[in-house]
């Protein structure tokens, strides 16, 4: 049928630029992590195939059991439960105050927005400033109150870099959500209120479900980008003290540009990528059990 | 129909450039020599500049490609190896040498320069300990110009302050915990006592935190005869000894230290303001210390010695190659590229980068030339280096130098003792090198 | 009395959230006017403008801006274009390859960049596309895409396609159908990815130092590292306040974007009833 036709060219051009430009490397890093390329020393001269080894070792490799744990309670924490969570209320608080007229969500949303397009360098010294032990912003204030200073990256690594990757990231949650939230049509809100329904039960009984799908996606969205995010950690703790901020992505990315071992960062990376999908198919089994 | 022919045309498009770009660089083949380095805010450019002015003099027929790089050194590394790894490599490398020069000589990248220096009358000028420095496998690789060394950096004033004497000459490791504890009691608002631990340290550790104390403990890490890392010796133990009484006995070191994210930034702040009583850290930073505070203020602050071994009986410092200069093998002129190395490494340019970014010479008629003499700071570097020890000069050090991090930083914290920190460590070089490759003494 | 309270309550709230999203970008701001700004947050003492000459006249800040938007404006352009035509497909296809194809892509997703970063210097390098824009454009939005399409392709999904359905038995083409009657329903989606995708190309400072070596075509998250002066060692310190006026510049056209944008976030919901 001629409709047909029109949907397969139409996904042929991103189908192209992907295929050539996506998925060959990837392939090409699943093939390397099966080698032991290096970019230095003698195994650079002779590159050879050594099929599961990287594996093998990376499971005798306590940092490695260390940085996934580290990756989880930053992925859970900052993202499933931090970014997903303030920045579903973000959207419906400004949808809430936007729709009663109430002043002010603009500068809110653009603030929020703000800490979202700065760029990680940057962000890393915006909040070496706050977190800093002896002249940051943090123990500044404490000090205005007469408490004790706190070591932020010594005493609470982890729940320092998660609380800034909360900052960077919730905008995009919020972006997503709100314009979700753009597409429901008033008429449903109207006509729930006239059949007696509270907000909190139009909430919940409109908003989510119509939502559910965006959702999703988005959690899906910054789940992977949350795993796989390394340059704010790197700008911040360089991954300490010790291992204590050091994630699976910044394993991978020590090992394959500092190292530069580059088939060991690569079985990382695909580690990582199990990691992700595992999480994203999960995502979709709940999808689909919700529907 | 109107996506198909779009799509077409893209494809049109794509494949005329490509053919376009082909075409153009298969155009140009004259001799080139390409001269690849990272810099910034720096000093080399206008010596680097000044060396390829002396070349094109000589080879006016050559085309001599300067590409300074504004990279941080470790992004300028992954840029230049992935070029390696392509087969598109400069032909001169102007790079930081130490872990480096094995690295590099391992992978087949530079090319041993024996032949070149030993037709060189200058090479005369380099003493045998600088030589060492950048010799890998009995074979010259590299050709250093500024050396590095670290001091045991004391604050006169803080000292005076606390009737610790100055000059400063501290014969033990005892000597500097007790120097430390002095400072603590009768000058509490200071930091009586930095010493770099952990991965925050990064090379810092290693450098100016372990080896200036397992060095004197009768320390080696590396054993040229077996080929093997010595992973375990009473030298760690003692080394972890020290850092455990700084750390924890008797908190001369704050735990801060190990989680500032740039330890050597803070630090190096701290001391410039007056608030560190002991520091051990590179050479370097006394000539930061002229920047920021000016040359008289510093002098009457900063003091400096180096490192007593454990029980004094010797002493030593840390020397370094700094950055080198190395010939890639995919040159296809070695010897043009050789021509070019010379002329940056004369007497004079080797003085005067030396006088602008404070370093030892490599050359000891550079350390003669009368505004080199002049500088008292410079003359007692250049001393210090004839009790220069190096880093072994192996491909693996890097990743050495990680687990020594690690291993560092699980004694500081108090997160293990001695005895379970050395065993995570030895599993740690053992995975990390291969069972065969390391090896345990007394 | 009631609302006078609510309304507290929610200027509170957004005391609150205003204060943790600003405090950190406050060293930002006071920078910038700072001579010699510090790594912490401090008022600078002689507030001055000259940072904002000084990045323009000293670093070569005006070609950094200039490529980032270059190269930024036209992958955004590219992305949306590919992206819209693949997601509407995708979305209005029936066929039973559909959800693999979309789970597909979710997978493809969910590779991580360290893994493709060496594949992708090789393969720009064989096909000569190192070095230059097209392919710095080719390679961010064919990363781009797999989410972009993902994203898009659910917001067409919670558009019925009923007028599309009376457009084509009118008689309408596929591609006139598309641009002149869905795309508007669909402004919130396209905005979105648009927006999103000329931030992930404004920011990209990864794939640059693979792909791009000469100094002239570099981009803005590039520009920082001019501000760098190093003491000796493997110690990288900046000059402050020029990395924080960069930033400041960095934000600036990405905050445009948005504004404009903006106008895009419409409710759709006024259409909604067209369709009854």
């Amino acid at each position: 049928m001629k409709r047909s036709h029109c949907f397969f060219w139409g996904i042929l051009p991103a189908a192209v630029l992907i295929a050539l430009f996506f998925i060959t490397p990837a392939i090409w890093g699943v093939y390397t992590s099966l080698t032991n390329m290096a970019l230095v020393g003698k195994a650079a001269k002779h590159l050879q195939f050594i099929g599961f080894q990287n594996y093998v070792r990376l499971f005798r490799d306590s940092a490695f059991f260390t940085s996934i744990i580290n990756s989880m309670w930053y992925v859970v924490g900052g993202a499933i439960i931090g970014q997903f969570l303030l920045g579903l209320g973000l959207a419906l608080f400004l949808e809430y105050t936007e729709s009663n007229k109430i002043k002010g969500g603009n500068i809110v949303y653009g603030f929020v927005m703000l800490a979202w397009i700065t760029p990680a360098l940057v962000s890393g010294f915006e909040w070496g400033a706050m977190y800093d032990f002896y002249y940051g912003t943090l123990n500044n204030i404490l000090k205005l109150f007469s408490l004790s200073k706190i070591n932020w990256l010594g005493e609470v690594p982890m729940l320092s870099v998660i609380i800034a990757n909360i900052w960077q990231g919730t905008a995009f949650t919020m972006l997503v959500l709100n314009s979700a939230l753009k597409t429901i049509p008033f008429e449903l809100y109207e006509s729930a209120k006239i059949d007696g329904s509270s907000r909190w039960q139009s909430i919940r009984y409109i908003t989510l479900p119509l939502i559910k799908n965006i959702a999703i996606v988005d959690l899906i969205s910054i789940t992977i980008a949350t795993f796989g995010a390394f340059l704010m950690i790197m700008a911040i703790t360089s991954g300490g003290p010790g291992m204590k901020t050091t994630t699976l992505s910044l394993y991978a990315y020590r090992s394959a540009f500092e190292n530069y071992r580059i088939g060991y960062g690569c079985s990382i990376s695909m580690i990582l990528m199990i990691i992700n999908l595992v999480f994203g198919l999960t995502y979709l089994k709940f999808l689909k059990k919700l529907s | 129909m109107l996506v198909k022919s779009k799509y077409i045309g893209i494809c049109l498009i794509v494949t005329l450039m490509i053919l376009g770009i082909v075409i153009l660089i298969s155009a140009s083949e004259k001799v080139t020599i390409k001269v690849w380095y990272p810099d910034e805010f720096g000093v080399k450019p206008k010596y680097v500049d000044q060396a390829a002015e002396a070349f094109r003099k000589d080879f006016p027929n050559v085309n001599l490609e300067i590409a300074r790089f504004k990279l941080p050194p470790g992004d300028f590394k992954t840029k230049l190896l992935l070029a390696l790894a392509s087969g598109e490599g400069p032909d001169v490398i102007h790079y930081s040498g130490e872990s480096n020069i094995a690295e590099f000589a391992d992978a087949g990248y530079i090319v041993p320069l024996d032949e070149y220096v030993n037709a060189w009358p200058d090479y005369t000028q380099y003493p045998n300990a600088v030589k060492d420095g950048v010799t890998y496998d009995g074979h010259v690789y590299a050709i250093p110009y500024g050396l590095d060394m670290r001091w045991l950096y004391y604050n006169k004033n803080i000292f005076k302050a606390v009737g610790l004497p100055v000059p400063w000459q501290p014969k033990s490791w005892n000597d500097i915990i007790n120097a430390a504890i002095v400072i603590k009691e009768r000058a509490p608002d200071k930091i009586p006592y930095i010493l770099y631990a952990g991965v925050a340290g990064s090379g810092g550790t290693l450098s100016h935190g372990f080896l200036p104390l397992f060095y004197g403990a009768g320390g080696q890490l590396y054993n040229y005869n077996t080929g093997k890392w010595i992973v375990n010796s009473s030298a760690y133990r003692k080394t972890l000894e020290h850092y455990r009484q700084a750390y924890l006995d008797y908190k001369l070191v704050p735990q801060e230290v190990m989680t500032l994210p740039k330890p050597w930034t803070t630090m190096r702040q701290k001391m410039f303001t007056g608030e560190l009583g002991i520091l051990c850290e590179g050479g370097w930073v006394y000539g930061g210390a002229i920047y920021t505070l000016g040359l008289e203020e510093t002098e009457k602050m900063a003091g400096y010695t180096i490192m007593p071994s454990e029980d004094g009986k010797f002493f030593f410092t840390i020397g370094g190659s700094g950055t080198v200069w190395y010939v890639c093998s995919q040159s296809k002129h070695p010897e043009l590229a050789w021509e070019y190395i010379k002329r940056f490494n004369s007497k004079e340019i080797v003085a005067k980068i030396c006088l602008e970014t404070p370093h030892p010479v490599a050359r000891i008629d550079s350390a003669n030339l009368p505004e080199y003499k002049a500088q008292k700071y410079l003359v007692d570097c250049t001393k210090a280096l004839e009790y220069a020890k190096f880093l072994p000069l192996q491909s693996e050090l890097n990743q050495v130098a990680y687990r020594i991090q690690l291993l560092t930083s699980r004694v500081a914290s108090g997160e293990t003792s001695i005895e379970e920190a050395m065993g995570k460590y030895v599993n740690e070089m053992k995975l990390d090198l291969g069972e065969d490759k390391v090896e345990i003494t007394e | 009395m009631q609302n006078k309270v609510r309304l507290m309550v929610i200027y509170f709230i957004f005391i609150i959230i205003l204060i943790y999203f600003s405090l950190p970008s406050l060293w930002l701001f006071l920078s910038v006017f700072n001579v010699h700004a510090s790594p912490f947050i401090e008022v600078p003492r002689k507030p001055t403008l000259i940072n904002f000459i000084k990045i323009f006249k000293d670093y070569n800040f005006s070609t950094y801006l200039f490529n980032s938007i270059f190269v930024s404006s036209i992958t955004m352009i590219l992305v949306t274009l590919v992206a819209s035509l693949a997601g509407y497909s995708l979305s209005r296809w029936d066929s039973k390859y559909k959800n693999t194809l979309i789970y597909s892509i979710l997978l493809l997703y969910a590779i991580p960049i360290s893994a493709t970063m060496i594949p992708i210097y090789s393969l720009m390098r064989v096909l000569h596309l190192r070095n230059n824009y097209l392919g710095l454009i080719l390679i961010y939005t064919a990363g781009q895409l797999p989410f972009l399409i993902w994203i898009i392709q659910q917001f067409f999904d919670t558009i019925p396609s009923d007028i599309e359905e009376a457009a084509w038995i009118d008689g309408g083409s596929y591609l006139r159908t598309l641009f002149s009657i869905v795309m508007p329903i669909a402004k919130p989606g396209v905005a979105v990815i648009a927006v999103l995708s000329f931030r992930a190309a404004w920011s990209e400072s990864v794939l640059v130092i693979v792909l791009i070596d000469s100094q002239n075509l570099q981009t803005i998250p590039r520009a920082f590292f001019e501000a760098v002066k190093t003491m000796g060692g493997s110690a990288i310190e900046y000059q402050y306040e020029i990395v924080a006026t960069m930033g400041l510049f960095f934000l600036i056209p990405l905050m445009i974007i948005f504004l404009i944008m903006n106008k895009y976030f419409v409710r759709g919901g006024m259409l909604g009833g067209a369709i009854k």
